[in-house]
């Protein structure tokens, strides 16, 4: 919105900046070029000064260059025309004795190609639509102008404009859209890997990535990771957190060498900035893989580290720490036992960090620390705060299942405060025990009397209704409260406590029949006759006309067991191998959680997976895995093949049609490009093998009739890049292995290494599924 | 790849600075991000990271600003929350204070500045000598063009993994081929002093949490150790603490020592000559950094040691107690010491009573600041403080903040850690003169209530 008298102003600092007096004086010429950039700021339209503003920027003064640039930085979407004058002079500058004014320059000509897409200097209403125009329909012939400059800059003996022009490169091609990359170029940036400055080592790195992404990003062969290895001291912690993640795709040759490596970075675990730890910790894991020994002492060694990001002032590099100590905690729950006391909530911290931490207290309590634990999160069951409050209840709930009696006795206490959002809680943890540990009945159910008159919500009501119909005949005075709950049913509000109350009711009568019929008789009528909620009136009649069939039959219907002390076993089981995560390591999934994570992903439309790392991107994956719902799997086998994402972003090509006779010519021309086997015990499930496979887009040629001996399966799938996986999968019966061949037609590491994963997570999830 | 998008937002999620670094993002999508965080904010379940449709955004509050960055990748969260931090450590360098005003005052410096830090997304030059300068004139454009410096030496750092079948490589020197690398990142050539000198500050941090039934739940000490170095040429010094394992080393174990954990330096020490005699030698930067880290976990006595009794009586009052005790040496002196003591939000008509030092209340923070300006050891002080409370009592129930207590002992260490000698040499062989200053502060002080 240009404010009123924009007009005037701008007609007035036009005739400033012609002056030829104005122009003598750097100061007040300088001053006339900062109004210009304070009207911009304000939303002014100043585009008409565009040539006035060029004309400014060639003087020797280097402030005013930069005011000048972005000037000319945000002015240019809207003048492409004139823009053309500003190359010009920028080209000028980019030969300039200083090299901040070259790197100016440089950076500013290439911004000048973004300049729809980049942020307006002073200007931020993204409203606008001059600010969010594509890029690339703009002053088509720049690119000549740009080349030239660029690859001088590339060379150029001050290494803060190496800097600039080696991103300038990957800004270039960006902008160049599908045109074919140019070889000379890449090969430039592959040499400026040896530079002297480190930030332009890690900036081709960025570059490189960036322009060869369709290929699958930079290579990083033996002599650059040797390379990068060594220079990794000179680094800041930006540059070693990515050279850390640029590592993860080489593949080290032998063991002496992956031990080298290892030993070779093993001081940047204690590190003193967080995000440095956590890239060499996931680097390790998965360089690793193969030894789960190395893995757990790697843990070990960044437990400290790990810590004290956790207890630092940063909340949010606090939060993100917590989130990987409880992924660890999955996979080691003992890990951080005895420091238990770190993850003690201290009452200023925000919620999140509140609600991680108590996660965590869960998660790592033991018989030493379970009392001071205990102590301490019955301490916040107090809090103000509701969600904190009930947080806390729920914690010790979980700790429950393990130390019951403790644990019970704790939230039977809490039932004596007598607050509402407490006993609600309180009664929700007791339904959910009384159903996996079924030896603490009896003390629920001495607790229950007196909770009726404190609990408002429907949750709480829920439970309540849930634990008296089920366990009344242990609790003297159920029928008397379910008779409340029928005398005020008129003015229940929730229908699912009303749906709740029937079961109960009905329950409780098989149990005590002659202090229950004839309330159930007065709530089924009510049910019946005045009741709007169609799926109430729906479950009364429908226990109606069950009693109508007999009690036997109606108890043949509603007696199923009142507990399943499995279900709480199954919980405990569920530790992950560190393989299943690591490639999720210091990635947004597991600050989300590997669920929320997919949940927040999951609407996204397929895009073409050029992701930027081949790695991090697990999203892609997933929808891949989602978008195809016809494919036929077992639910549980897709549940457990879509919680292991941490194969990154493969994309194969469904539906390769491949003959037997084809795959069998390949098959025997090409020589094995790694082999691998996998723990394996008892029989192979083929047809749950076939499914699962297919699923993730590898098609299984040929296979052993089930229960053969040897078995054998053989398996092909197609990279998007056109390279061909051949695979044989062998089960001898004697050994507990399954033996993995793979071949493929064109040397691609990357998206080999990414292929056996993958491979490897569907196979492990088959053999979870069968033993 | 760190960040598509870099947003400074005013309290209302106005965008006050923009810039784009990738454009992936479009610069829309900030629009979405005050509603996402208000929602979750009802909800109860704000996170630092939150998520709207395809976009990311990882977000800091600093003052009454929010700085969010944006990306679409599953992205390294601690990488992104560093930087942001960093902008801000930065900006606070350039302007003091980092807030709404001091950024509408400054925007040209705040977008030249994001322009230095971050390229197409990526993370550049982040110490704070950046040259920038439109209305700063600090060391403009200094300091260019490719160092020449002698290579600091790679090591292979001693053993520590084992193969699978139990073989130990046989060398400790790494098969991966050292290359000759030089320039020291952290260091330019040519710096020059009149006055060559290095300032040692060991500070110690006590973090303690007592229990509402005055027993210690937490204790330990973070220590630091800061140069400030105005030093010329490319000096290579070392730094001898009495550190234990050393003293073990050595065979000096009957001497005073400590024993450090959780050691961590900055990337200027050569942590191999750590590693293999615990010596620490470095180039260091220019100026003031943070050479090392520790952490204490012994058990040690809490320096000032707090009583409270509150006591609440509905409608009428609520009259409080409070007795500190200094638990360190006699010599010692604890300066500027100051304990917060929670008050109910509806308390009026304050009344205090003090031994030594004042009292006075906040009532926007709902506390008595209790000061004392010298509290030497050994000593114990009372403090005693009557409110008024309203006849009608309030609705909502309030949280029970904790006593909260600030100090700062100088010349003194909790552990007792040394600095035996500091090393200066430099090829043109200058003398130069460290300083060293020990002092102890309060980190999170917490005294629990009931």
């Amino acid at each position: 919105m240009p404010y009123l008298g924009g007009e005037e102003a701008q007609r007035e600092l036009r005739r400033a900046l012609s002056n030829p007096h104005v122009q003598a004086d750097p100061a007040r010429y300088r001053g006339a070029v900062l109004r210009v950039i304070r009207l911009m700021a304000q939303g002014v339209d100043v585009s008409g000064l565009f040539p006035e503003m060029v004309k400014a920027g060639a003087v020797p003064d280097v402030v005013q260059k930069k005011l000048v640039s972005f000037y000319v930085r945000s002015q240019a979407p809207r003048q492409p025309q004139l823009a053309l004058l500003a190359v010009n002079s920028l080209r000028k500058d980019c030969a300039h004795p200083s090299p901040a004014v070259r790197g100016l320059a440089l950076r500013t000509m290439c911004g000048l190609r973004c300049g729809g897409a980049r942020g307006t200097a002073g200007c931020p209403r993204p409203r606008c639509p001059a600010d969010v125009r594509l890029p690339s329909r703009r002053m088509p012939g720049i690119q000549e102008y740009l080349q030239q400059p660029l690859v001088s800059g590339l060379r150029d003996k001050a290494s803060y404009v190496r800097r600039v022009a080696v991103l300038g490169c990957a800004k270039m091609v960006k902008l160049q859209g599908d045109c074919e990359v140019d070889g000379a170029l890449v090969n430039e940036l592959y040499s400026l890997l040896r530079d002297q400055d480190p930030i332009v080592v890690v900036n081709c790195l960025r570059a490189l990535e960036e322009i060869l992404k369709k290929e699958g990003g930079v290579v990083i062969n033996k002599p650059i990771a040797h390379h990068l290895l060594n220079r990794m001291p000179d680094l800041d912690q930006w540059g070693q957190s990515e050279v850390l993640t640029f590592l993860l795709r080489y593949k080290p040759r032998s063991e002496d060498e992956l031990f080298d490596i290892l030993n070779l970075l093993d001081g940047y675990l204690k590190s003193s900035s967080p995000s440095v730890v956590m890239a060499a910790t996931k680097l390790f894991l998965v360089l690793a893989r193969e030894y789960p020994d190395v893995q757990t002492d790697v843990l070990v060694r960044v437990k400290g580290p790990l810590l004290s990001v956790c207890t630092s002032e940063s909340r949010e590099l606090c939060f993100t720490a917590l989130c990987h100590v409880r992924q660890i905690l999955r996979t080691l729950p003992g890990h951080f036992s005895s420091h238990y006391k770190k993850f003690f909530c201290s009452y200023s911290e925000p919620h999140y960090i509140k609600c991680q931490k108590m996660e965590v207290l869960c998660e790592l309590v033991n018989d030493e620390n379970v009392q001071q634990v205990l102590e301490e999160l019955k301490g916040y069951c107090t809090d103000v705060s509701v969600e904190l409050a009930q947080g806390a209840i729920f914690a010790i709930a979980n700790i429950a299942r393990t130390y019951t009696e403790q644990c019970v006795g704790i939230l039977t206490e809490l039932l004596g405060l007598q607050q509402e959002h407490i006993t609600s809680a309180v009664v929700r943890a007791f339904r959910d025990l009384a159903w996996l540990c079924p030896q603490c009945t009896d003390a629920v159910c001495q607790a229950l009397p007196g909770c009726e008159d404190t609990i408002q919500d429907s949750e709480g009501k829920q439970a309540l209704v849930w634990l008296l119909g089920t366990h009344g005949e242990k609790i003297p005075n159920a029928p008397y409260v379910l008779e409340d709950f029928v005398e005020n049913v008129k003015s229940e509000t929730f229908p699912a406590v009303k749906m709740e109350l029937l079961t109960a009711l009905l329950r409780l009568f098989l149990a005590r029949p002659a202090e229950c019929q004839d309330m159930l008789g007065r709530l089924l009528y009510y049910c019946i006759e005045e009741e709007q909620d169609m799926a109430v009136r729906d479950r009364g009649l429908f226990y109606y006309r069950l009693l109508q069939s007999g009690v036997e039959e109606v108890k043949r219907v509603l007696c199923s067991p009142k507990s399943d002390p499995s279900l709480g076993l199954l919980g405990d089981q569920s530790k992950q191998p560190v393989n299943a995560w690591a490639w999720e390591f210091n990635t947004l999934a597991t600050v989300y959680g590997r669920e929320r994570w997919a949940l927040a992903t999951a609407q996204q439309p397929v895009e073409p997976s050029y992701s930027c790392s081949p790695y991090a991107d697990s999203r892609n994956r997933d929808t891949v895995l989602e978008v195809h719902p016809g494919t036929p799997v077992s639910e549980g086998n897709k549940e457990l093949l879509k919680a292991h994402p941490d194969a990154g972003s493969l994309s194969l090509i469904p539906n390769v049609s491949l003959t037997a006779e084809q795959f069998e010519k390949t098959w025997l021309s090409l020589d094995t490009s790694c082999q691998l086997s996998l723990p394996w015990c008892g029989l192979v499930h083929a047809d749950t093998i076939q499914t699962a496979l297919r699923v993730v887009h590898i098609q299984t040629i040929a296979m052993s009739k089930a229960g053969a001996q040897p078995w054998k399966a053989y398996l092909s799938a197609q990279h998007d890049s056109g390279c061909l996986f051949l695979t044989e999968l062998l089960h001898e019966a004697a050994d507990s292995e399954l033996q993995i061949s793979v071949k493929q037609n064109e040397a691609k590491p990357e998206a080999l290494q990414s292929f056996i994963s993958t491979l490897r997570t569907v196979l492990e999830a088959v053999a979870g599924l069968e033993s | 790849m760190a960040a598509s998008a870099l947003f400074i937002l005013d309290l209302k999620g106005k965008p006050l600075i923009s810039r784009n670094y990738k454009g992936d993002v479009g610069l829309g999508e900030i629009e979405n991000f005050m509603g996402v965080l208000q929602q979750r904010e009802e909800e109860g379940t704000l996170t630092p990271v939150l998520t709207y449709g395809h976009v990311h955004f990882l977000w800091i509050k600093h003052s009454n600003l929010y700085l969010v960055a944006t990306t679409k990748k599953n992205g390294n969260a601690s990488l992104v929350f560093s930087f942001l931090y960093k902008v801000v450590e930065v900006f606070c360098e350039y302007f003091k204070e980092l807030e709404e005003e001091s950024v509408r005052d400054n925007f040209v410096i705040v977008y030249e500045l994001l322009d230095e830090l971050m390229d197409f997304g990526f993370p550049q030059t982040t110490d704070s000598k950046i040259p920038a300068g439109v209305s700063v004139g600090r060391g403009l454009w200094g300091g260019w063009g490719p160092a020449q410096s002698p290579p600091p030496v790679m090591e292979g750092p001693p053993l520590r993994y084992i193969t699978q079948e139990g073989n130990k490589l046989d060398t400790g020197r790494s098969r991966v081929p050292t290359t000759v690398t030089n320039a020291v990142s952290w260091r330019s050539e040519g710096i020059r002093y009149k006055k060559n000198e290095v300032f040692i500050d060991v500070i110690e941090a006590v973090n303690l949490l007592v229990s509402a039934s005055g027993s210690v739940v937490l204790s330990e000490v973070l220590g630091t150790i800061k140069l400030k170095v105005f030093l010329s040429g490319m000096p290579e010094l070392r730094l001898g603490l009495n550190d234990r394992v050393l003293f073990e080393l050595t065979g000096r174990g009957k001497n005073k020592s400590v024993e450090l954990e959780d050691v961590k330096f900055h990337q200027c020490v050569r942590l191999s000559r750590f590693d293999n005699d615990r010596t620490i030698s470095f180039i260091p930067p220019d100026g003031d950094f943070e050479l090392m880290s520790y952490r204490l976990h012994t058990q040690v006595k809490p320096l000032i040691w707090i009583e409270s009794i509150i006591e609440k009586f509905s409608h009428s009052r609520v009259e409080i107690m409070v007795k500190a005790k200094g638990q360190f040496k006699k010599q010692s002196v604890a300066n500027g010491v100051e304990i917060s003591v929670p008050v109910p939000s509806d308390a009026d008509s304050p009344k205090f009573k003090t031994s030594v030092g004042s009292a006075r209340y906040l009532p926007e923070r709902n506390v008595v600041i209790w000061s004392i300006k010298s509290f030497p050891g050994g000593k114990e002080h009372l403090m005693r403080a009557h409110f008024g409370l309203p006849s009608v009592e309030k609705e909502e129930e309030e949280g029970r903040p904790p006593i909260a207590v600030r100090f700062e002992i100088p010349y003194f260490t909790v552990s007792g850690i040394q600095v035996r000698y500091m090393k200066i040499i430099e090829k043109s062989g200058y003398q130069a003169l460290p300083w060293v200053r020990y002092i102890t502060q309060s980190g999170d002080y917490q005294i629990r209530t009931n």
